[in-house]
């Protein structure tokens, strides 16, 4: 009998530093060659003495035994986590939950919506839309974050823009002073007006603070989209990733086993939530 | 098969099965009775009415080691698994915990296996003590969970528990669940008659008739959650609940739970312990940056909806198997049959009168 809790030892390939208070950590497995995931799912990592949290992947899928997380020192266990080095270690198990409906967008536009961190758990999915570009139909990123230093995957963005037949438009809350700023400075609703895609055959994929999300969704159903296109991904504490402890409970839903990426029907209505 | 078992052979029975397992049963604590390691066979508290804590903690305890970590320089992890290693009876389970045991199982030995769960609960015989009587709060006889086992919700005796003991008077009705439990018995049993089994059937009728609390389970899961914004919540939650916590501590079906590790003084290990959680806690959903149950109302609505209605759509079955626990220990005297009475419009203590 398998241990669900029992983790195994990654080891940290290498570091990228994000911005002042998130990195991406890259690991590659030795022992554990069946291990495979979808983008949007998540991993515990832990290191012993302090605890677990759960984790998006941030890469794409097919480097079987390699993936990265991207991280944002916040708590107990990513503060712990970013005084780690490369070549160290960290616990890990999983992966877990349902990621991005990768199957369902083949064939159509994807409009991805992030707020700050919640742009981790995007990038593996349009990772994997790069590599199968003709798959997808138009893509548009809109990405917001706190302030210009809060981007993530800087060098990334700007190929991303390049990108055939794709829109990425950036904004920021606020600039500091001395920032150099061209792109827009508002929330990330206040892009919707410049997107060029229709509803129609449109996934929407929206992954952020859950305040910024509840308007993304109004916004998005104003303009035409049917609630039954529209991909949310939540955020939960969890102890186990398996279902059992409890915390990320959502009315009946259990966030680490039928999300983290939730079809918006499935939480319509559901209490304790902002969306 | 079904048996008799002479009150005047019981102690003997209980006192043979002392030299293999560990014995738990129900035993006078002051004022309550408890389920507690046996000392000796005369401790048992057979007329028992319910305990304060359920019998879950001997087979799911409340704080639990996990896992030993010991770093072996900066390479190697030793990571050692404390699993449970004790054989154990537990002696005169009313029929609401069984059945509660039975709903952990469906939540711990499901898609996902908890292995310190699955162990000991392998480990572990249940002999089941059919109830003779009723307190003031049991309401098993609506959730059709007592208070004489049965199937319920997809939960078949036979599977889940081993033994079934009715009180006949001087006498028990042994009724044997499955073939693994006949080696606990080093003498043979009189053979029942269908007077003993006669018998059985008149004292269940006799005991159903007694049930003052009662809770109206038709359609009870969609009309608690058509009804999340009932000002019941707020009132209640805010107004009269203490978010003690005293409702899931002695609740025989709730298994949240919350990790920590600790550290040896001296960095050489450290250990991962887990222990009870309660969704009445300030921080239970906490994230960073906000708590989405930050409201003692939106806590006692969660913990309400979850047994009455979210379990049902999780696991087929409800997580409240009416023991009354949660009512006898609210400091504050909330009972959730009366919320439930307050939402469906009937006036409160009239419904069933």
């Amino acid at each position: 009998m398998n241990n669900t809790l029992r983790p195994f030892m990654a080891r940290i390939t290498s570091i990228r530093k994000e911005t002042y208070d998130t990195n991406t950590y890259q690991f590659k497995l030795k022992k554990n060659p069946g291990f495979s995931f979808l983008p949007g799912q998540f991993n515990m990592l832990g290191i012993p003495g302090v605890g677990e949290a759960p984790i998006s992947f941030s890469s794409e899928p097919d480097q079987k035994n390699k993936f990265e997380h991207t991280i944002r020192a916040v708590g107990r266990v990513t503060q712990a986590i970013t005084q780690r080095k490369e070549g160290e270690w960290l616990q890990i198990r999983g992966p877990y939950g349902r990621g991005w409906p990768t199957e369902d967008a083949r064939g159509k536009n994807i409009l991805a919506v992030a707020g700050g961190i919640g742009l981790a758990p995007l990038r593996g999915f349009l990772l994997e839309v790069w590599k199968n570009r003709n798959d997808f139909g138009k893509v548009v990123i809109l990405y917001g974050a706190r302030t210009p230093d809060d981007l993530l995957f800087k060098e990334e963005l700007p190929l991303w823009r390049k990108r055939p037949n794709t829109q990425l438009l950036l904004t920021v809350d606020e600039i500091p002073p001395k920032t150099r700023w061209e792109e827009n400075q508002g929330v990330v609703i206040t892009l919707f007006d410049r997107v060029e895609i229709s509803p129609q055959n449109t996934l929407a994929l929206i992954c952020g603070p859950e305040i910024m999300m509840r308007f993304v969704v109004v916004g998005l159903l104003q303009r035409g989209y049917s609630a039954s296109h529209l991909y949310l991904s939540l955020e939960r504490r969890m102890k186990c990733g398996v279902g059992q402890c409890g915390h990320c409970q959502i009315g009946p839903k259990y966030v680490c086993l039928d999300g983290p990426v939730f079809p918006y029907n499935e939480i319509r209505g559901l209490p304790d939530t902002l969306v | 098969m079904v048996k008799i078992l002479q009150k005047k052979n019981f102690c003997r029975w209980i006192d043979s099965l002392s030299r293999q397992y560990a014995l738990i049963g129900p035993v006078k604590e002051r004022e309550e009775t408890e389920f507690q390691p046996l000392r000796c066979p005369e401790q048992l508290e057979m007329d028992y009415i319910s305990t304060m804590a359920a019998p879950r903690k001997f087979i799911y305890p409340s704080r639990q080691l996990l896992f030993r970590f010991t770093p072996q320089g900066d390479d190697q992890l030793i990571t050692e698994e404390i699993l449970p290693q004790s054989q154990q009876i537990l002696l005169a389970v009313h029929p609401c915990d069984a059945h509660a045991i039975m709903v952990l199982d469906r939540v711990l030995m499901g898609e996902f296996t908890d292995s310190y769960y699955t162990k000991q609960r392998q480990n572990t015989f249940l002999i089941v003590l059919n109830c003779q009587k009723v307190d003031k709060n049991c309401f098993c006889d609506s959730m059709g969970t007592g208070p004489f086992l049965h199937s319920w919700m997809g939960q078949d005796p036979a599977k889940g528990c081993d033994l079934e003991l009715t009180d006949l008077g001087d006498r028990y009705l042994v009724e044997f669940l499955n073939g693994k439990i006949r080696k606990l018995f080093s003498f043979p049993l009189e053979t029942a008659n269908d007077e003993d089994i006669q018998l059985k059937k008149k004292r269940e009728v006799g005991i159903k008739e007694k049930f003052i609390k009662k809770l109206n389970i038709e359609n009870l899961p969609s009309s608690l959650r058509q009804n999340m914004d009932h000002s019941v919540w707020s009132r209640i939650g805010e107004a009269i609940c203490l978010s003690c916590t005293n409702c899931t501590m002695v609740c025989p079906t709730c298994y949240c739970y919350n990790t920590v590790d600790t550290v040896k003084l001296d960095l050489s290990k450290s250990e991962r312990y887990r222990y009870w959680d309660s969704c009445q806690e300030l921080h239970f959903a906490e994230v960073h940056g906000g708590n989405f149950r930050s409201t003692r109302g939106a806590r006692l609505r969660q913990f309400v909806l979850h047994k009455l209605s979210y379990w049902m759509e999780q696991y087929g079955c409800f997580g409240c198997v009416g023991c009354g626990r949660c009512i006898n220990w609210c400091p504050t005297g909330i009972d959730l049959t009366e919320i439930v009475k307050e939402i469906r419009g009937t006036k409160i203590n009239e419904q069933y009168s």
